[in-house]
């Protein structure tokens, strides 16, 4: 954790148009032992906004090896409160450190009072929200010097006063910043299950060329009393359904790095790397028909 | 149709209230008969998400008592002290304190020093880095000025007292299926913490050495400290104490005397 070991170069920034795994603390010592073949990581950096210790420590050494992502849940870009400078520059500070291939955060907001939530919480799609969000995206990426990729959250409830589709906020919301799409195969899949959303719509309405990373997860299912839930926990492996829209959505619009999340139940690391791997597979061969396509 | 401020603001109110949300907040939301049950996925999240994030912090709390009342009281502090920072890595500083404000834990006096002490773990991990200190700084100063000098313990040091066996408690617990039977009558534990490298270090040590390092950690010079520590402890030794502990990552720098 000395200079020294600072100064050691590193592989380029970039992320590489492969499959990359959530870096979670129980996995440091295997990765840096193992070496695994992965072709990026990708943390929160509110997980490394400590002063020092083991996990910055961990991060260093593991980003000599491995392009990186930093993947933020606390800008709170849809918060009616403003864009916290003093988490900005945190922020910041780690992008400079670290030198991440790519930074995003959620379509959503966790602070609409003094305190935090630490949920990803649900907008209402309204002309007035849109320019909320557009205003804090600009902030951020002014404050990173640079473009950051905007994720579509997973939701359970809707608001009657809403005047727009998911999609259409998304998208607009990235032309209007400048800003790329986040693309969450399996936050699509359980939004659109869970408001009797077309999933084919919403993915059409999604244009390839702003989407710079994809993710995908698993989630579990809540019976409700009229119907059922899809909640996106993070907590196992991708579901049949998911893996099927993904391969799909990668025919069609290109091959995109695409991260394998997970934040809960922990599996050991090769259940992981075995997911990485199908995506890696899907990849290779969305990029030899996309090649031979265009 | 509310603003967008009165409606998040009125969204946290109900994600933190015990009871269901106003029928203000529910007009609000696209209700096909089952909003209420989508609304607490929210509410639930909230006290689930924060309540992890204090179980990862006090993991022998919960093991002494057990993952339900765990889960029960982690659900009333969230509500009670929701997050006040950005991140979750130092979530859970009132713990202790509401620990003890809860009466019918009062059988359990030692549990919120056994909290005090894995908060100060966890804000240990965390601490920022620091060169240790080195035997050539050591040398380069007169051997007859030593004891003048201060010592600056590693910024991750935390010095942690209990009436209680609190290090005891907490070592014993380290451990799955440790049987080990702890009178509480066993005196009282002064218990060092400090990282001076990637691992954090947890140790019992004696009166003396915990006054010392604490008179140091307030800026006293060593004699200031030592003559401190032997008012309560006169079997403290200096000699002793450093030749463990003077390079072993306890301390960063030497501190010039005050002139």
């Amino acid at each position: 954790m000395g200079e020294a070991e600072i100064s050691q170069p590193r592989v380029e920034a970039p992320v590489p148009m492969r499959a990359g795994v959530s870096l979670k603390a129980q996995h440091y010592r295997t990765v840096i032992d193992r070496h695994p073949d992965v072709g990026w990581f990708e943390v929160h950096p509110e997980n490394y906004m400590g002063r020092g210790g083991p996990p910055l420590g961990y991060l260093e050494r593991i980003r000599r090896d491995y392009p990186l992502s930093l993947h933020s849940v606390g800008t709170s870009l849809g918060s009616h409160l403003p864009v916290d400078r003093e988490h900005l520059g945190a922020l910041k500070e780690l992008v400079d450190r670290f030198e991440p291939g790519m930074v995003s955060e959620h379509l959503s907001w966790s602070h609409g009072r003094e305190w935090y939530t630490h949920d990803l919480l649900p907008l209402r799609y309204t002309e007035d929200a849109l320019n909320l969000v557009v205003a804090h995206i600009d902030q951020v990426q002014e404050v990173l010097q640079r473009k950051i990729l905007i994720e579509n959250p997973s939701t359970y409830l809707q608001f009657r006063d809403s005047e727009m589709k998911e999609q259409d906020f998304l998208v607009e919301a990235a032309r209007r910043s400048g800003a790329g799409l986040l693309l969450d195969i399996n936050n699509v899949y359980v939004s659109c299950s869970n408001h009797g959303w077309d999933i084919e719509a919403y993915l059409s309405a999604i244009p390839a060329q702003l989407v710079g990373e994809i993710h995908l997860a698993g989630h579990t299912v809540q019976t409700l009393r009229k119907g059922t839930l899809r909640l996106d926990d993070h907590g196992s492996a991708v579901c049949d359904e998911v893996w099927s829209l993904y391969k799909d959505c990668i025919q069609t619009i290109g091959p995109v790095p695409t991260l394998i999340e997970r934040d809960s139940n922990i599996p050991e690391f090769t259940e992981l790397l075995g997911e990485a791997t199908v995506a890696g597979q899907a990849l290779t061969a969305a990029g030899e028909k996309y090649e031979v396509a265009v | 149709m509310k603003s967008l401020s009165d409606l998040q603001r009125e969204f946290c109110d109900a994600l933190r209230a015990p009871g269901a949300p106003s029928p203000v907040l529910m007009d609000e939301l696209l209700d096909d008969g089952t909003a209420p049950e989508r609304f607490n996925v929210y509410r639930n999240n909230f006290v689930v998400l924060n309540g992890d994030a204090l179980a990862d912090m006090y993991p022998t709390i919960r093991r002494l008592i057990g993952d339900e009342a765990f889960r029960s009281l982690a659900n009333r502090y969230v509500r009670t002290h929701p997050p006040e920072s950005r991140t979750l890595l130092l979530y859970g500083d009132r713990f202790p304190g509401f620990l003890e404000s809860i009466p019918e834990l009062s059988r359990l006096p030692y549990l919120s020093d056994v909290a005090r002490l894995e908060f100060a773990w966890t804000c240990a991990y965390h601490a920022p880095d620091a060169q240790l200190l080195g035997r050539d700084e050591v040398a380069s100063i007169a051997a007859e000025t030593f004891t003048r000098f201060g010592l600056e313990p590693h910024p991750s040091m935390h010095c942690i007292s209990s009436d209680y066996p609190a290090y005891r408690i907490w070592a014993a617990n380290q451990e799955e299926g440790s049987e080990e039977t702890i009178s509480l009558d066993s005196g009282p534990s002064h218990i060092l913490i400090v990282r001076p490298g990637m691992e954090v270090e947890t140790r019992e040590v004696g009166e003396g050495a915990f006054l010392f390092l604490q008179r140091l950690q307030a800026g006293d010079s060593i004699e200031d400290a030592f003559d401190m520590a032997m008012q309560s402890d006169s079997a403290f030794d200096l000699a002793e104490f450093f030749a463990h502990h003077l390079f072993d990552g306890t301390f960063c720098a030497l501190r010039k005397p005050r002139t």
